[in-house]
């Protein structure tokens, strides 16, 4: 008995949808946003095993007998937004503060997945993130892209093909423009924009040595010798990893000249930038940001808000869009995580994007910047059945999320979310009672106890 | 008192040779239900000591002649309680300050240092405990502690220890017992300063042990032409960690934290004990699939005072601190290896938060099995102790009812076979009242504007101290006053111009004064206190 009740409260607890006993499930009657391949009115999508198995107008997609069907009529179907920047989910600081290079410590290793954020996240429609460390050093570490699967286990949060990632930062924040040690504790280095770029090189430049030093001792052993293996460092064993390739870059930067540097710098390293953070300046270089193959993710009108953010324009998105840059809105904020497509629409208004490229400002050109646009980011047979089902189109202020899927399965369902909320309450006002009743009788105990006492002395 | 006449001088005979001689004597301990836990109760039983060693258990025996009697009649025998978490005899770990948002802390610590751990830190070497300390666990049946700082991130090597009288070598059960590590940060600015970082740091600090273990191989067989590999205690002490002879105790309360110290110890194949486990019954299954012993810290999640800060914490929250005490029946069910521990809460905390697993479904049987055998077996010392056996280590309690009822008493301790005067018994003697703490006292702060004087009347009950406050700063009720043998915390709110503002105290109490730290809103500062006249 006491089982049952208790797996009836982690059921609650996670608000986890129970694995779907239809393998199968058809959204039908809705109006699908492909992102790849246009509007399909009146369409069906066929979820089978977790994948996108048929998308097409309803008369050309079969339903099985059996399938689970959720009619989506008067609906809009998208693919599921994907966030390229967020701090989401993390226990602890997302700054280890103490030095000017932390590649080694990893978001993977303080994921929670107790962070309400996340459900809220679903019911605007994010499925997928990259959870990034904060920018108080030059490079912060391992980086992690998840998926929001709320109430499974972490694990599973996690896409097993998915590229590493680590974040670098540019700028005043790691400069410690906007991070103050206690009283009594010397600053951090680097204390400029040089010495930024300076922790970044030698980064690598050391990463180099290492290999080096690896490599001889490989060769030692293939001769047979028995040499002393080198230090295993995490740390550059990571940074050796990005000069392989193995490991993709997210830099967070502002202005254009320390865009400009960071990518003269990958081309003397020989490393890759694969995209560029905030990237508020990007319009001023975006013919360069294009050359060299590296996308951008960025806020659509957030500036004015620190010396090095008061070039912004809200003009960025189209200017770099323009100039061939693969462009993503994104949130570095549980807040915005909830609503990216409206800043995605506000593309349409400042610079006229179409409509179907606003859309891919959140779902496939994100999903490429992360490079799982093969899995995720738009609604094509094979792809991951990540899949929102709005009450009007996206890109309207007035419609809100219905449902959201990731894999097939719901994780959040407004109807749903609606029908708990009593029981939820009321559940939360029965424990709290029963704590206090607890409470109040142990007190009455306890006087009972003394005053029992009392007469005998 | 049905002892007869010829045994009463027997005993008084006795008396004095069994609490000081240096040989621990000969008891019979008769007539009580015996709790063997390894196997069925002995009702009217009696138990054999003699050497420090138990001789014999069990319905009907001889009473040695040479034995002095305990007539335990209408009460319980038990082995020893084991208390296998504590950081009994250091001082205690201080929350890192922190500024609103991260980062930061207020100020900077003008704290005495805390001594630097690592996995070279030896507890048996270092561990300092004090007569309230001794006190504040027998009274709670509580015979062996395993004990290690609980500050650092490697807390170093623990031990355990019988708490009888004599020298700290005499009361050593083993060193080390395990490797403690906990995911405690660094002052801000100090590597590492975050979670993630300590985890990075944690997994570092090993494959450096594992790079030392190959290079000090490689340089045995051939140091000619090769660099020697450097001396370093912090590196080497993990060698028997890395062999799994030692188990590495990881302090982790939450699912997250032991699915993270899982982690690290399948990436370097370490024999992992999680601490703490609160959340444990969350993945009672997995634990025993897994096969990790877990220590689960008794001191339960304890909800705000305030109501409406109780109305403004999540629904998971609430429950999380409601089902905390439902894991140890839920590791009994699925058969985990599991012991309940005190630490990091206080010795006061044990048996009601004991008593409350039970309320929570936990058996009374399974209760003493995870305070005496599993204990024991999860520190391989279950052939000395845990249990009412022939040969084993005679840790003995008695009780006046079942251990865990709420009224029991313990009557009777002896620890290596010797009797140890209760803390109850001592005070009775010497007429006192109340504990150490109880009465007036005169605090100095050291604040740099010049010391401030402040007057405080203690009472101390079960563990809580309350009282009233006066002096150069106003005047008031004590609040959030606890001691722990000689450890005393309590907080008082101080005037300062027109705002309200608390202090807390964190003191030690030694030979009759008090010392410690105050954290103010002004910084931090060191204290005083002697009794008042």
């Amino acid at each position: 008995m006491r089982s049952a009740i208790v797996m009836a409260f982690c059921a609650l607890l996670s608000g986890a949808p129970a694995p779907s006993p239809a393998q199968t499930v058809a959204i039908t009657h809705g109006t699908i946003l492909t992102i790849t391949h246009g509007t399909i009115p009146n369409g069906t999508v066929l979820i089978r095993n977790g994948k996108i198995a048929a998308v097409g107008p309803d008369a050309q997609v079969v339903v099985p007998a059996g399938a689970q069907v959720i009619d989506a009529t008067g609906k809009f179907v998208m693919p599921g937004i994907i966030d390229s920047h967020s701090h989401t989910a993390v226990e602890g600081s997302v700054n280890e503060i103490s030095l000017p290079n932390t590649g080694m410590v990893r978001i993977a290793d303080v994921l929670t997945t107790d962070d309400i954020s996340v459900y809220r996240q679903l019911a605007g429609g994010t499925t997928t993130a990259l959870v990034l460390h904060g920018s108080a050093n030059s490079i912060g570490g391992q980086s992690q892209i998840v998926k929001w699967k709320w109430g499974r286990p972490l694990a599973q949060w996690f896409i097993p093909e998915a590229p590493r990632t680590i974040k670098f930062a540019l700028g005043e924040n790691p400069k410690s423009a906007n991070f103050h040690p206690p009283p009594g504790v010397t600053p951090q280095y680097p204390a400029t924009r040089m010495g930024v770029e300076e922790v970044i090189r030698k980064s690598f430049v050391d990463a180099k040595d290492y290999m080096a030093k690896w490599d001889e001792y490989d060769a030692r052993k293939a001769r047979g010798e028995n040499p002393m293996p080198p230090r295993r460092d995490l740390l550059m064993e990571e940074m050796s990893d990005v000069l392989r390739g193995k490991v993709d870059v997210h830099s967070h930067c502002y202005r254009s000249d320390e865009i400009l540097m960071l990518l003269g710098l990958s081309d003397e390293l020989g490393f890759k930038v694969r995209e560029l953070q905030h990237v508020l300046e990007g319009y001023k270089a975006g013919k360069e940001i294009a050359a060299h193959g590296v996308t951008a993710g960025t806020f659509i009108d957030w500036w004015g808000y620190k010396a090095e953010a008061y070039d912004a324009i809200p003009y960025n998105v189209a200017l770099m869009t323009r100039d061939n840059v693969i462009v993503s809105v994104n949130s570095d904020s549980d807040e915005l995580a909830r609503h990216l497509n409206q800043d995605a629409a506000k593309a349409m208004k400042y610079g006229g994007l179409t409509e179907e490229e606003a859309l891919k400002l959140c779902t496939l050109n994100p999903a490429k910047q992360l490079r799982l646009d093969h899995r995720l980011g738009s609604v094509d047979v094979g792809k991951d059945a990540d899949l929102v089902i709005w009450t009007g189109h996206p890109l309207s202020a007035y419609s809100r999320v219905e449902t959201t899927l990731i894999e097939g399965d719901v994780y959040f369902d407004r109807a749903r979310d609606l029908a708990n909320r009593e029981a939820l309450a009321r559940e939360k006002r029965d424990r709290l009672n029963k704590e206090a009743d607890d409470e109040a009788k142990e007190k009455k105990d306890k006087k009972d106890k003394k005053e029992k006492k009392e007469p005998a002395k | 008192m049905r002892r007869s006449r010829w045994t009463a001088a027997l005993l008084l005979m006795f008396a004095a040779v069994a609490l000081h001689a240096d040989a621990p004597g000969v008891y019979a301990i008769t007539g009580g239900t015996v709790h063997t836990v390894s196997g069925a109760e002995i009702p009217n039983g009696t138990v054999i000591i003699r050497d420090g060693l138990i001789e014999a258990a069990g319905a009907g025996l001889t009473i040695p002649a040479d034995a002095v009697v305990i007539d335990a009649t209408g009460q319980h025998v038990y082995p020893g309680l084991i208390d296998s978490q504590t950081a009994v005899g250091f001082p205690a770990a201080r929350p890192v300050a922190r500024r609103r948002g991260g980062g930061a802390p207020t100020q900077r610590s003008e704290q005495p240092a805390l001594p630097e751990t690592s996995a070279a830190y030896e507890a048996v070497r270092n561990v300092k405990l004090s007569d309230d300390d001794l006190d504040a666990r027998r009274e709670t049946g509580v015979t062996t502690i395993v004990t290690a700082p609980s500050f650092g991130i490697f807390n170093g090597q623990s031990v355990i220890l019988n708490l009888g009288d004599g020298s700290p070598e005499w009361r050593v059960i083993r060193a080390p017992a395990s490797m403690q590590i906990s995911f405690n940060t660094r002052p801000a600015w100090t590597y590492p300063d975050s979670l993630m970082g300590v985890i990075a740091y944690i997994r570092q600090t090993f494959l450096d042990a594992q790079q030392q273990v190959a290079a000090r191989s490689i340089y045995e067989r051939n140091p000619a032409g090769n660099r020697r590999p450097d001396d370093s205690p912090a590196i080497d002490a993990l060698s028997p960690v890395l062999r799994r002879e030692l188990p590495v105790v990881f302090v982790a309360d939450t699912e997250l934290m032991m699915r993270r110290a899982q982690a690290i110890a399948r990436e370097l194949n370490l024999r992992p004990i999680y601490s703490g486990a609160r959340q444990a019954y969350r993945m009672a299954d997995e634990l025993k699939a897994a096969g990790t012993p877990v220590l689960v810290s008794v001191k339960w999640p304890a909800p705000p005072a305030e109501k409406d800060d109780r109305e403004d914490q999540p629904l998971r929250v609430i429950r999380d601190r409601q089902l905390a005490p439902t894991t140890p029946a839920a590791l009994a069910k699925s058969g985990v290896a599991f012991a309940l521990v005190s630490g990091p809460g206080k010795a006061a905390d044990f048996l009601p938060g004991i008593r409350k697993a039970i309320d929570n479904g936990l058996s009374a049987d399974d209760a003493l099995r995870a305070t005496t055998l599993w204990p024991a077996r999860i520190f391989r010392i279950d052939r000395q102790l845990g249990s009412i056996d022939r040969g084993k280590i005679a840790n003995i309690v008695v009780t006046d009812k079942p251990i865990f009822a709420k009224e029991a008493k313990v009557k009777r301790l002896l620890v290596d076979g010797r009797e140890i005067r209760l803390p109850a018994e001592e005070k009775k003697e010497k007429g006192e009242a109340g504990s150490a703490i109880d009465g007036g006292w005169d605090l100095a702060v050291r604040s740099p504007g010049g010391d401030v004087s402040i007057h405080v009347t203690l009472h101390s009950e079960n563990g809580k101290l309350t009282g009233t406050f006066s002096g150069d700063r106003g005047s008031g009720d004590i609040r959030g006053g606890t001691v722990d043998g000689t450890s005393v915390e309590l907080t008082i709110s101080v005037r300062a111009e027109a705002e309200a503002n608390d202090w807390v105290f964190h003191g030690t109490l030694s030979d009759g004064s008090l010392s410690g730290t105050v954290s103010t809103n002004l910084g931090t500062f060191q204290f005083t206190g002697r009794r008042s006249r």
